[in-house]
């Protein structure tokens, strides 16, 4: 580009163009401001109209709160257990996610390294199959089937659950980044007389780590995030999880916005602190595989 | 050499956990719900026969119409309103020559924000008294401009629409402009000096380059929309008036509230197959179009 544009075989009129659309770039930031205010500006809104009482919120909902004051977080946290269901979301989520990754990196070694292709290749097809069902179908065997189980309205329950639900999606990543690892490493590791567990555990697991946490946080925040499936298989409100906690909180504190505002926030909170943390590594993470094709 | 990796004990040992929890906990429920589509059942008395009684039965059901049509009208106005949206904005950011990054991080907010909590927010951004978006439109048209989002039959369903458009394009447009950033810059400086604007070069370059994005962008619109569930159970359940019933929210309620477990498992399987048979004239469609640069 440099050297054909000091050549100087471009037309005057093309360059004085594009070097024109180069330096205003002014309407383009407008609009995207006006995009990311729209994006930020309600949870902003509320953030503000959590450190209000109700009466403020309805008479004057655009002015700063007269006082922050934290009247709403306590009643959020104490009244409405939003601490214990953002605990019991933790417990569920991380043992939930680790079952996910121990298990799917384990079959994703098998079907792409170990030598038994034709069955490999049959059983990573029977998987994938699972990334075609809609959950929604299978709401009432399922529900069912854990209370046949005696799991019905235990945490076992959901962590079994969304560690099954979460396979076919990572076994999909995880045997795409396998099957890219150079066999020359492998080799290395054999003539060091690894077995193939060795090999797994000593080759394999450290040279895909990014492909791991990648599918960590992804099964992260749907875990975190689950709703109907929580509701549906946990009843005792104390072993609620957070989606299905807020979801309960919303029912019977339809008015009172001030401390609902709160929870939102409260709940809000962990997540995005993890986002803030991790961005890139989320962002590169759900778009990888979907981009290339 | 390869003997290490042809251990058929290790071989089961790690995939043999993973295919146990997949068939119970995936592949057993999807069987048994095309079964329990043949039966009539309330989940205590003895399971009645019925052959295809209860597929018949969806075809005169003027609710699981209604439903299935609210599937479609979700679906089209995803298709129609948030796509070209979403390609709007990752032009846009690509575009920037300053910020993307911020841009980038600030449109994806939203995503990582469970439905549930979304659902909430907007319930509280909707409130016909403290509202923000009422209180918006009493400032600049008066009272006569704000409505009962969520309760009126006309609205309900647009209003859970806005609400799911603003959790989801931020997905999109980052996935979207993760294909347009991963265009050889060659190709756009080629067409700058060839004199193509930044309309045609839009049209004619990018968009066709990005095709197999627009792609999969459209088969998860396309088996989202028709599985759609969790925001619709919080914002509305369906309601009022059923105006925004879905085919999950529909089954959940047949199954589960009505005990009527043998028609709520044949409405899964039909939301199945619809799935099954959009996503396969989808793919045939696309076949033929792979993109060379």
């Amino acid at each position: 580009m440099e050297r054909i544009l000091t050549s100087g075989k471009i037309a005057p009129s093309t360059l004085q163009r594009s070097s024109f659309l180069r330096n205003s770039q002014l309407p383009l930031h407008l609009s995207l401001w006006v995009y990311v205010i729209i994006v930020l500006f309600p949870l902003l809104w509320l953030l503000l109209s959590s450190f209000k009482t109700n009466r403020e919120i309805t008479v004057n909902t655009w002015a700063l709160p007269t006082t922050f004051n934290f009247d709403n977080y306590k009643a959020a946290w104490e009244s409405a257990h939003i601490g214990q269901y953002a605990f019991n979301s933790l417990i569920v989520t991380m043992a939930a996610c680790f079952l996910t990754i121990v298990l799917s990196a384990a079959t994703a070694f098998a079907l792409s390294r170990m030598k038994y292709k034709a069955l490999s290749k049959k059983v990573y097809g029977f998987i994938l199959l699972g990334l075609l069902v809609p959950p929604g179908a299978l709401f009432i065997p399922l529900y069912r089937l854990v209370t046949d189980l005696h799991l019905y309205d235990t945490h076992q329950a959901l962590i079994l659950v969304y560690c099954t639900y979460a396979l076919p999606i990572t076994i999909f990543i995880l045997h795409a980044f396998m099957q890219s690892v150079p066999s020359e490493l492998e080799e290395a590791g054999i003539m060091d007389g690894l077995s193939a567990a060795g090999l797994f555990a000593r080759v394999i697991v450290p040279v895909s780590m990014p492909a791991l946490v990648t599918v960590f946080i992804l099964a992260f925040i749907g875990n975190w995030n689950e709703y109907i499936l929580s509701q549906l298989l946990v009843t005792t409100e104390s072993l609620r999880t957070l989606p299905t906690g807020m979801a309960t909180f919303n029912d019977g504190y339809r008015t009172n916005f001030a401390s609902l505002s709160a929870a939102v926030i409260i709940s809000i909170i962990p997540v995005l602190l993890v986002y803030m943390f991790l961005q890139r590594q989320i962002i590169d993470g759900m778009t990888a595989g979907s981009v290339k094709g | 050499m390869y003997k290490a990796l042809r251990n058929p004990y290790t071989y089961l040992a790690f995939i043999v956990p993973t295919l146990a929890l997949y068939c119970l906990f995936f592949i057993y429920p999807v069987v048994v719900s095309f079964i329990y589509g043949f039966y009539q059942w309330d989940g205590i008395s003895e399971k009645l026969f019925i052959g295809i009684d209860n597929f018949k039965r969806l075809a005169h059901d003027e609710v699981f119409l209604k439903s299935l049509g609210n599937n479609f009208y979700f679906m089209a106005f995803s298709l129609i309103v948030n796509i070209p949206l979403v390609f709007l904005i990752a032009i846009m950011v690509s575009k920037a020559r300053r910020m993307r990054g911020f841009y980038k991080s600030a449109v994806f907010v939203p995503v990582v924000i469970s439905t549930a909590t979304v659902a909430i927010l907007f319930g509280v951004l909707y409130n016909y008294e403290s509202g923000m978006i009422n209180q918006v439109l009493r400032a600049i048209g008066g009272e006569s401009w704000a409505k009962e989002w969520l309760s009126d039959p006309h609205l309900a369903m647009l209003s859970i629409l806005i609400a799911n458009a603003w959790q989801n394009i931020g997905f999109f447009i980052v996935l979207c402009l993760a294909a347009i950033l991963n265009i050889p810059k060659e190709i756009g400086e080629a067409a700058k000096i060839d004199g193509v604007n930044a309309w045609s070069e839009t049209w004619r370059i990018t968009l066709p380059l990005v095709r197999p994005v627009l792609f999969v962008m459209l088969l998860l619109t396309v088996s989202g929309t028709l599985k759609v569930l969790d925001i619709v159970q919080i914002m509305t359940n369906g309601g009022p008036f059923q105006s925004t019933e879905v085919m999950s929210t529909y089954a959940l309620k047949v199954g589960f509230r009505s005990l009527e477990l043998g028609y709520g498992s044949a409405i899964g399987v039909a939301m199945f197959i619809l799935i099954l048979i959009m996503t396969g004239i989808l793919q045939r469609v696309s076949k033929s179009e792979e993109v060379q640069y």
